[in-house]
């Protein structure tokens, strides 16, 4: 089986009145991954510096063939070259810009006018994900689940090779959660993207995960490979 | 009340009573606004004037003649108004400000042109002014200082008005054009000889400027002043001997 | 009878941009950098808002005056002579202005939630182009208001103005200048009537920078 990503990260936070040290190697032979943990136990900073957002961030990180980060060789590529799509706990979809225009964002650079090729992609995307009725909303408009199809249309957008998801389900009430773990299986089954996904919830590691990675206080303390997840 | 807030309070009320006393002795003072080019020269006669009469304080306001008026129209507590032209103790006498009978006339200046002593060249006549070296020319605003009366008079009667013209920075008071010129921040200056005494080292007159109407200084007490016998005294002492000595010391001459 | 309100408004404007340049630059490299001596920066360009306006003044006569630091080679050099200029009452006017930028422009960056800086890099943005498509809209509410106050205190700056540009009618008479003229000069129908000028000038700055920020929801 190929390791899918292979990390092993130590970087050190500092903050006032707190210091962290985060230790931390695992490497996942699985297309998707959970990363548990008990909160504070550094699992939004692995997303980081897999991501790139994490400046402190020493040691070496592979993702699906390409190395991003290689201490020793001097490699430590800025976030923007990483290939990495981050969907964010609260979503962070940009209140300035519509639910099209979010999309686009990671397709056109500034001051491009999307091309026809451009235009079509994003057309798919928001076929894909079920958002032609809200091309032109504005997030705050959005309810909960409606964010988190946006969010992940939106890091898919252009087309990384590793999708990091921070707590996705988080964000919403209990039933909500329910019923959008089934959607959010359903739609990382197709798209065929490797996945990180970090999560304090169980049933998402059972739903939505091949392999669980644990962590405490900054290290890794257990990994194994559940059951092979389907969507029911 | 504890001890401490009663000793407290006892230093508080002889703290008050004596500056109450003190405040009776100060019952002695008077408030002279004075033309700015009188600032040295009355300081001085402040100071006489004190000593020979021990209790009594003058106590100075200079600036332009023109924000003076403006200021005791307002109703500021002036006793005494010493003005640089007799054009602004006019306009005093017609807003009915002036005690009556009070005005007299103390003192007579010069109107110079001034050059900064690092000038390299000096004119020789006024016209000289309009020549393309001297880029910045100042005098007091016209419409509230004297020295700018004096000096737009003066241009237009050699006729250099249009020339000037576009050259004027005006300041605040002839103490300020005295600055610039002083600072090198103009290129020429119309000062009271009396001012251009002051700042000796730093400029240099180039020449006397003859003036349309003689440059007179009045003194009058205001009608609403409440120390009318001290201000008579200080108007008094201004035009005796004495007096006249320390204007005469500062470059200023006879009425 | 208008002069000095054109003046003013000319005046006010080129210093609130200038301003806002170097005030919007400074108030993002502020917000984005944690350094030794961080407070002490902050502190000296927050200054011109404290001190007197006359100690301002002085300070800019010792560097722009025609013998001054900088002045002195700006007449040697090239000729130039900023004291009773429009272009001094520019500089003047700029520097009471700047804390106001600045403080707003800094505030209103920190303010911009880091998270969507990240989202924007990995999607694909750098530096210049996340400050451009994010960072600054999400700021330029804070910004705007601060560009606002700082035209306003431009447009009334006093004493500063006074030493370093003077009192040139139809050059660098300001209103505030006028009035102050005015006044001095005995003639109170020209002092009001100039100070309702500005006062009209002042409300409908404040009204329509009102609506603007409102429009915004």
């Amino acid at each position: 089986m190929t390791t899918i990503l292979e990390l092993r990260v130590q970087a050190q936070l500092e903050s006032p009145g707190r210091s962290f040290l985060l230790d931390a190697s695992f490497n996942s032979t699985t297309q998707r991954t959970a990363l548990v943990g008990a909160s504070g136990s550094g699992k939004s900073t692995v997303l980081m510096a897999i991501a790139g957002l994490l400046p402190q961030a020493r040691g070496y990180v592979r993702v699906a063939d390409k190395v991003l980060l290689d201490t020793e060789h001097s490699v430590d590529l800025p976030a923007r070259e990483r290939g990495v799509g981050l969907v964010f706990q609260d979503y962070a979809l940009f209140p300035h810009m519509t639910v099209e225009q979010n999309l686009a964002f990671g397709i056109c650079r500034l001051g491009k006018r999307p091309n026809e090729a451009e235009r079509d992609r994003i057309d798919a995307l928001i076929r894909q994900f079920d958002l032609e009725a809200l091309r032109g909303a504005w997030p705050r408009h959005l309810s909960g689940g409606q964010r988190q199809r946006v969010a992940l249309a939106r890091a898919l957008a252009p087309q990384p090779h590793f999708l990091l998801l921070d707590e996705p389900l988080s964000a919403l009430d209990a039933q909500l959660r329910v019923r959008l773990r089934h959607e959010l299986a359903e739609m990382l089954e197709r798209v065929q993207v490797p996945a990180l996904l970090v999560t304090h919830d169980l049933s998402d590691v059972e739903a939505l995960a091949q392999s669980v990675i644990h962590l405490d206080k900054g290290r890794v303390v257990d990994s194994a490979i559940t059951e092979s997840a389907t969507p029911t | 009340m504890t001890t401490s807030s009663s000793r407290w309070l006892g230093k508080f009320i002889l703290l008050a009573a004596l500056s109450i006393s003190s405040a009776a002795l100060h019952a002695q003072e008077v408030v002279v606004s004075a033309a700015a080019s009188l600032t040295n020269a009355f300081q001085a006669v402040g100071q006489a004037f004190e000593k020979s009469r021990p209790g009594t304080k003058v106590t100075f306001n200079f600036a332009a003649s023109g924000p003076l008026l403006a200021q005791i129209q307002q109703g500021a507590p002036v006793d005494v108004f010493a003005s640089a032209d007799q054009e602004t103790m006019d306009r005093a006498a017609k807003a009915n400000l002036l005690a009556e009978g009070t005005r007299a006339d103390f003192a007579r200046n010069t109107l110079v042109l001034i050059v900064p002593s690092t000038a390299t060249t000096v004119p020789q006549k006024l016209s000289d002014l309009g020549n393309a070296q001297y880029k910045r020319v100042s005098t007091g605003t016209p419409s509230s200082v004297p020295v700018g009366r004096y000096t737009m008079a003066s241009v237009q009667e050699a006729g250099l008005t249009a020339a000037l013209e576009p050259k004027w920075i005006y300041g605040e008071s002839v103490r300020q054009v005295l600055n610039y010129v002083a600072r090198g921040e103009v290129d020429a200056g119309f000062v009271y000889r009396t001012d251009a005494l002051i700042e000796k080292d730093k400029t240099r007159i180039a020449l006397t400027v003859p003036t349309t109407t003689p440059v007179s200084y009045p003194i009058a007490q205001i009608a609403s002043s409440k120390k009318a016998a001290l201000g008579k005294d200080f108007i008094a002492f201004v035009r005796s001997d004495a007096g006249q000595q320390i204007l005469d010391s500062f470059g200023f001459s006879k009425p | 009878m208008l002069t000095p309100l054109w003046l003013t408004l000319k005046i006010a404007l080129l210093a609130t941009l200038m301003a806002g340049a170097v005030g919007i630059a400074l108030g993002w490299w502020m917000s984005q950098r944690r350094f030794a001596g961080k407070n002490f920066i902050d502190a000296l360009l927050m200054l011109p808002m404290v001190l007197p306006p006359t100690v301002l003044g002085y300070y800019l006569i010792v560097v722009i005056g025609r013998n001054g630091v900088l002045g002195q080679y700006l007449d040697r050099w090239f000729g130039i002579n900023l004291m009773f200029t429009w272009q001094g009452a520019v500089i003047a006017a700029s520097l009471v202005s700047l804390p106001l930028i600045y403080k707003a422009a800094r505030a209103a960056f920190e303010d911009v939630d880091v998270r969507f800086v990240h989202a924007a890099r990995t999607l694909g943005a750098g530096e210049f182009e996340t400050f451009v498509r994010v960072t600054l809209p999400l700021a330029v509410r804070g910004i705007t208001a601060g560009l606002m106050l700082a035209f306003a205190r431009a447009m009334g700056e006093f004493g500063a103005t006074l030493m370093i540009a003077g009192n040139l009618p139809g050059k660098t008479q300001t209103l505030s200048i006028a009035i102050y003229d005015a006044v001095q000069a005995g003639n109170d129908a020209q002092a009001l009537w100039l100070t309702l000028v500005i006062s009209v000038v002042c409300v409908v700055v404040l009204v329509v920078s009102g609506r603007m920020l409102q429009a915004k929801h």
